[in-house]
């Protein structure tokens, strides 16, 4: 299996930057994902990794050996197609087959290969049939024998669960984590959906417009987002975002919003000294509050607006001002609209973001 | 599914030399197969410029006495020759005819047959496909009596007339050309047509005022191809035209072939590059606009 | 009030009850008829008859195909045909294929419209210039272009005519299937071609595993369609032989043509275009048995 390594890589499509400077590296084995929304340049670099585009700038290694300018057939990569991209007029069997057949793999071993790959994915009863007569989930399964059945070094997967419905869905995560822990191949993951990404990848790297926001391990993403664009696309149901200025009121430092005051936890009263008069976001995820029916020390007073049963917890609404303010309560905690209660926060669960978007919180940010 | 691990190369140079020849074959491929073509019509340029051609492009001598059949009537081998004006004129004639007869009926016939439901319709369409893959050899021969016939009974001149091989001409067109238009017909939504006829229109005025002006680009298209398949028209005409006044440019071109093969390329290339000269620009104009229309990149390969 | 109205709509609903599409359908009808029904019939009769150039019908029953079995020329004219079709029908179809795969998979797309274009450049220019240019092409002194390539002055029209005609035709022919192919090629998603590029396929490997099994239709429609195309034709064989010499490129609708035109053996010539009227019927059928009749609607674009 091989390591993956990417230098500032750029694709440009005439005046259009899908790629902008990609640097990260994958290891021997691991399972990672690259997530953002549509048009982010995931899948570009996917194809990247494939041999299938060519780097307008920047270095593809594999194994630390610089594979611009190989091949895809020399680069022993598998790659799931979001479409799936079954040759419409070969059998299964010969859709599997296709890879050894062209590398003039002998016959017999080819029929065990392809059987072995079969039972691995458990559609072995399909291999006679047409790819016209599959249901999605089907050749999703196919299209991966496809990709597995010459043992490649690296496998990629190009939104391997979107087509499929939602049950299917969770069912095939499961099996693809299963897969690859079992046969221990290099993987990539592109995906829109965070829950894929956050459910299945060791580490994620987040895209927005072609740059890389951040790439880490699921929880590192989740609790110590480096951006504004991390936090707000990590993370169901969504952080909450609120405008605020940073300002001084007596001599203690705050953050202050339309009807919406908060005192600035200890851990960032350095940074945003320097930015008093600023104007910075704040992100509070609902799960990281609780709700009280005393005041507790820190905690904010609110009337609730308006309640969201989510079936596992409650989204309760708050207003304050201009200001709009979620916190998710446990299902146990019965809250109604018009209720009074104080909104507890822990210091270390709240985020700030400066600027230029960059989280404050982020030991790398500069001042 | 364990292996022995595989290891990773960079292309060596030779590998990566081999592949942009190999990359450069089909360029070559096109090259070479297009040449035959290229020369030809290179040629016909060169040759109506110079006095003679050496070498097959290289032009001895640029001289415009090659064009001189544009004031001079063409002295040839004996017998006189019709003026290239007039061939012109013939031929214009010849290729409007058929082009407004083949707009006027394809676009009535277009319309009845995408709109209107009657017995028949299927079968009828499935008449004009069959018809556009008969062979013309064997209608030409009845056409003839009939042309013939008709001359005899109306009085009216079909045989060696103009008007009488477009009609012909035409006819040939009508079928396909009905068959676009159908097409452009069928996308034009019912309830335009029907807010036509809430306005007062009857059947007539609804095609001509309301749904006509939405196909301009369909008529446009079978305009300038039954035009240019009436301007460069020749085994019709020369089938059924006999007097010298009525020769289209293509009969003119036919009767100087004959006449001076050996002798005088220049003057032929000449005439010949008039006459091609409204197909050489529509070619261009064409040729631009696809040009225009892929050149916005796409997300191509590697 | 009342009573005018709805007396005037009376008057409006009996109006429509006459079918509309009669006149819209009139002129397409009377073109049609004239010169294909009628024509076929015609020919049909004119087969049994005698007729030459004083027009009058003396019928004389199976006389002419009789004639036809006892014609000498006849199987001369008849393995010209053969070979010319089959050959010319491999050059259509294999150049074409290969044209389509060049311009649209191998090189980028604004290459291969510039290729496209020149390709279609015979297609378009009218069938007189084209072969004007042949016939430099086939110049039997040292001008013609052929001659200057081999070196000595060869009379290509005069010993190798059925070659010759078969490449004029070809040239032009094969740009019918690169526009066919050229566009089902274009419409195969990307997709599969990734999935074999990333399954190891070299670019050949690609066309002949992917691409051609997929192109299997359009195959078939070109190569029966041409079939049909090429049994009929005659015009640039007329142009640039004229079937000769002594018959050595006649093909079958050029004997008819010249048996009709230049001998004025109407009678004759028409039941010689019977005979190749039956040899295409047959081929339509199978032709529509294999497509099944919608399948060919769709590729017309119905």
């Amino acid at each position: 299996m091989a390591s993956i390594r990417l230098e500032r890589l750029t694709k440009k499509f005439g005046k259009v930057i899908a790629v902008n400077g990609l640097s990260l590296e994958v290891q021997d084995g691991e399972f990672i994902s690259l997530l953002g929304p549509s048009g982010c340049g995931k899948t570009t670099t996917l194809l990247m990794i494939a041999g299938i585009y060519r780097p307008t700038e920047g270095n593809v290694y594999f194994d630390d050996v610089l594979v611009n300018d190989v091949a895809p057939k020399d680069r022993y990569v598998g790659l799931v197609f979001q479409s799936y991209a079954l040759y419409p007029h070969m059998k299964v069997y010969e859709n599997i087959a296709f890879p050894l057949r062209l590398a003039k793999v002998p016959k017999k071993e080819i029929d065990r290969r392809v059987r072995e790959v079969a039972s691995l994915t458990k559609i072995e009863e399909l291999l006679d049939r047409m790819p016209g007569q599959l249901s999605g989930g089907q050749q999703q399964r196919v299209a991966l024998c496809r990709a597995l059945v010459k043992e490649p070094e690296i496998l990629l997967l190009d939104e391997p669960l979107s087509n499929l419905d939602a049950r299917l869905r969770i069912e095939t995560r499961a099996e693809i984590k299963r897969l690859q822990r079992e046969l221990g191949i290099t993987s990539i993951l592109v995906t829109h959906d965070q829950v894929e990404a956050m459910t299945m990848a060791e580490r994620i790297a987040v895209m927005h417009s072609g740059v890389l926001q951040q790439y880490d391990p699921p929880g590192v993403l989740y609790d110590r987002p480096k951006n504004l664009f991390v936090a707000s696309f990590i993370g169901d149901p969504p952080m909450n975002l609120i405008s605020m200025k940073v300002m001084e009121r007596e001599g203690q430092l705050i953050l202050s919003a339309d009807g919406f005051h908060l005192p600035v936890p200890e851990g960032l009263r350095e940074r945003l000294s320097t930015l008093v008069g600023e104007e910075v976001v704040l992100g509070l995820r609902p799960e990281d509050m609780t709700l009280a029916r005393e005041e507790r020390p820190g905690s904010i007073p609110g009337e609730v607006f308006l309640t969201e049963p989510l079936g596992g917890g409650t989204l309760v609404h708050f207003i304050f001002g201009d200001v709009k303010l979620r916190v998710l309560a446990p299902r146990e905690q019965p809250v109604d609209v018009g209720d009074r209660l104080w909104i507890v926060l822990q210091e270390e669960k709240v985020h700030v973001f400066g600027p230029d978007g960059r989280s404050l919180r982020d030991s790398d940010a500069a001042a | 599914m364990t292996k022995e691990k595989r290891r990773y190369a960079a292309p060596t140079t030779l590998a990566k030399v081999r592949g942009k020849m190999a990359r450069s074959v089909p360029y070559i491929l096109l090259i070479i197969s297009s040449l035959p073509i290229l020369s030809m019509y290179l040629w016909l340029f060169m040759s109506s410029l110079s006095s003679k051609v050496m070498f097959g492009f290289i032009p001895a001598g640029i001289t415009v006495r090659n064009w001189r059949f544009l004031w001079e009537p063409i002295q040839m081998g004996g017998a006189a020759h019709l003026s290239v004006w007039k061939a012109t004129w013939n031929t214009l004639i010849f290729a409007l005819m058929v082009m407004l007869l083949v707009v006027l009926v394809a676009t009535l016939a277009g319309f009845a047959l995408s709109r209107m439901q009657f017995r028949g319709r299927e079968s009828l369409m499935r008449l004009i496909i069959i018809l556009h893959a008969f062979p013309g050899i064997t209608l030409l021969i009845a056409i003839f009596y009939v042309l013939y016939f008709l001359t005899r009974v109306t009085h009216l001149k079909f045989l060696d007339s103009l008007w009488g091989v477009a009609l012909v001409k035409a006819s040939l067109e009508i079928p396909w050309s009905a068959w676009i238009i159908k097409g452009f017909f069928d996308n034009i939504p019912w309830e335009v047509e029907w807010s036509a006829y809430i306005d007062g229109c009857n059947r007539f005025q609804a095609w001509y005022k309301v749904i006509l002006p939405q196909l301009k680009p369909g008529i446009a298209a079978i305009s300038i191809f039954s035009f240019l398949a009436g301007w460069g028209e020749f085994i019709y005409l020369y089938t059924f035209i006999f007097s010298q006044e009525n020769q289209t440019l293509s009969l003119l071109i036919k009767a100087l072939i004959g006449e001076f093969r050996f002798t005088d390329y220049g003057l032929l290339a000449a005439v010949s590059l008039f006459y091609i000269f409204p197909v050489l620009v529509f070619f261009i104009f064409t040729q631009k606009g696809l040009m225009q229309v892929s050149a916005g990149g796409i997300k191509g390969g590697r | 009030m009342e009573s005018k109205r709805t007396w005037r709509m009376k008057k409006r609903k009996v109006r429509i009850r006459i079918p509309s599409h009669v006149p819209f359908l009139l002129p397409f009808f009377i073109l049609v008829t004239l010169f294909f029904f009628i024509p076929v019939i015609l020919n049909i009769l004119l087969a049994f008859t005698d007729m030459d150039f004083a027009m009058r019908w003396d019928f004389v029953g199976f006389k002419n195909y009789f004639r036809f079995v006892s014609d000498p020329i006849i199987p001369k004219v008849l393995v010209n045909t053969v070979i010319y079709v089959a050959a010319t029908l491999a050059i259509n179809v294999g150049l074409g294929l290969a044209l389509a795969l060049l311009n649209t998979y191998y090189v980028p797309e604004n290459v291969g419209l510039i290729f496209r274009a020149i390709w279609l450049l015979p297609r378009m220019t009218p069938p007189v210039v084209y072969a004007l240019l042949w016939l430099w092409v086939l110049d039997p002194t040292e001008y013609g272009l052929l001659n200057m390539i081999v070196g000595k002055n060869v009379n290509w029209t005069m010993q190798h005519p059925l070659g010759i005609v078969i490449l004029v035709n070809g040239l032009i022919g094969a740009s019918f299937g690169m526009i066919i192919f050229s566009a089902s090629i274009k419409s195969i998603p990307r997709d599969y071609i990734m999935a074999a590029q990333v399954d190891g396929a070299s670019n050949w490997e690609i066309v002949r595993r992917i691409i051609i099994p997929l192109l299997r239709w359009p195959l078939m429609f070109v190569t029966t369609w041409q079939t049909l195309s090429l049994l009929a034709s005659y015009e640039y064989i007329l142009l640039v032989t004229d079937g000769g010499p002594f018959y050595k490129s006649e093909v079958w609708s050029l004997y008819a043509y010249h048996t009709a035109f230049s001998h004025q053996m109407y009678g004759y010539g028409a039941a010689i275009a019977m005979v190749l009227v039956v040899v295409a019927v047959i081929v339509t059928l199978i032709m529509l048995k294999i497509f099944g009749f919608k399948r060919l609607m769709e590729l017309a674009g119905g």
